[in-house]
């Protein structure tokens, strides 16, 4: 590659590219028609932005204004919202849902929300075409049956892999982990004031969690027969608009007890450090690795 | 005698066929039977061989494959192109599909089972050497 230089390697791509028979292999344009009529928009009405209403319904309780503030998403057809319906009640294995819950969804998207649902890869379900007049009837039934927590994008909001405790491939056990981090964070001022922060959990190597692109990241490894988790921060999966990063490895792996105040230390360390309105991922852009590493293994140093 | 898959008039057969004289590269003249490695550059002096074998040196190595649909594409190669080596019986289908029309196996007591599997599907999205259709173009 050296000998060849990019400019050697460009030329010889463009060269293969010019020669292959690009039009043996496109796909005709009756047939892109027909797929691109399975991804119609649905009818929207035209409706106006409710924002009066949600205002007074905002004001009027408290947890309704949060859950619109984290799990309320601006549409682009007025008067409609994005809602996501998180499954990250503490306690509760991240994105495992009962099957009445299910059917609630179902009936939910079928009422408000044109038929449609989708899950998202945090583990949530998303109905993306919900009229703003109908969110507070909505979250209202969804928080009667467990689906109405206002923690979308918070600490809490972690993606979770099922771990050792069902999956035969884990190394370690991740629910725990998941659980006992949710109750360290409880607090919900807490975590408002901690913002948007993803924390990614897999049980191994095979990363269903995509431990490597949280913002916190933390992987169960297999020490010599016990459980260890290997921490690393500064990942991203690049939907903030930059190209996607894995996260750096702060240190040795610790044993579970020892997870929740690693990453308490962590917290406090981006809490001490951070600008006014700093976002986590930002703090860590700016000030490296290194004071993370030092606050943690600042003994065994 | 070798016994080999073979692609005769369009369709595959289990053949017994006389034993080729095959040379290597740098000793082939004009005429005779040529036998490249899978990192050999295709030259335009091959289509002057009365059959042209790829030599596979791994069941994991694919390089044969793209060379053969550069034998056929660019080349336009039209004589008998033969896979040989360690040919494992699972990419006869894909051999066929780039191309060769004749395949040797380490084990002959898989030949019946590669012949089962070597025309597996009535239909394909992806034009290949011995296909310009599509079912996208058919069904359309």
């Amino acid at each position: 590659m050296r000998a060849l230089t990019a400019e050697g390697f460009k030329a010889q791509v463009d060269e293969e590219w010019a020669a292959i028979n690009h039009e043996q292999g496109a796909v005709p344009a009756a047939e892109l028609n027909r797929l691109s009529a399975f991804f119609a928009p649905p009818s929207f009405a035209e409706l106006d932005n409710a924002s009066e209403l949600l205002g007074t319904q905002r004001l009027e309780n408290p947890a309704f204004n949060r859950w619109m503030k984290h799990n309320v998403h601006p549409h682009r057809v007025s008067g409609y919202s994005v809602v996501t319906l998180s499954t990250k009640a503490t306690g509760m294995p991240p994105g495992d849902v009962s099957s009445d819950q299910m059917d609630a969804v179902a009936s939910w998207a079928d009422s408000y929300g044109f038929g449609e649902i989708r899950i998202s890869h945090e583990q949530n379900f998303v109905l993306p075409h919900i009229p703003q007049d109908k969110l507070y009837a909505l979250w209202q039934q969804a928080d009667a049956i467990g689906l109405g927590h206002f923690n979308a994008g918070l600490i809490s909001d972690m993606i979770c892999c099922p771990g050792g405790d069902y999956c035969s491939l884990a190394n370690a056990k991740s629910l725990p982990v998941a659980e006992a981090i949710q109750r360290r964070f409880a607090d919900y001022d807490y975590q408002h004031d901690l913002g948007s922060l993803d924390l990614n959990i897999s049980g191994c190597m095979n990363a269903c969690g995509h431990h490597h692109v949280g913002h916190i990241g933390i992987l169960g490894v297999d020490k010599k027969g016990q459980e260890f988790y290997q921490i690393s921060l500064g990942g991203h999966a690049g939907h903030s608009g930059e190209a996607p990063r894995l996260g750096q490895i702060i240190g040795p792996s610790v044993a579970r007890e020892e997870v929740c105040d690693v990453i308490e230390k962590v917290i406090q360390v981006y809490l001490g450090l951070r600008f006014e309105g700093e976002t986590f991922l930002s703090c860590f852009n700016r000030i490296g690795i290194l004071p993370f590493k030092e606050s943690i293994y600042a003994k065994a140093a | 005698m070798p016994r080999l898959l073979k692609k005769i008039h369009g369709d595959w057969q289990i053949c017994d066929v006389a034993e080729t004289p095959w040379i290597a590269q740098d000793e082939w003249r004009a005429g005779s039977a040529l036998q490249v490695s899978v990192d050999a550059e295709p030259s335009t002096d091959w289509l002057d061989a009365s059959s042209i074998a790829i030599d596979f040196p791994a069941m994991t190595d694919g390089r044969g494959l793209s060379l053969a649909v550069l034998l056929r594409n660019r080349l336009g190669y039209r004589g008998e192109l033969v896979a040989r080596g360690s040919v494992h019986q699972d990419i006869v289908h894909f051999l066929a599909r780039c191309g060769f029309d004749a395949i040797e196996l380490p084990d002959e007591e898989r030949l019946e089972t590669a012949l089962k599997w070597i025309d597996p599907h009535t239909g394909y999205y992806q034009p290949s050497v011995i296909s310009s259709e599509s079912t996208l173009t058919s069904a359309n």
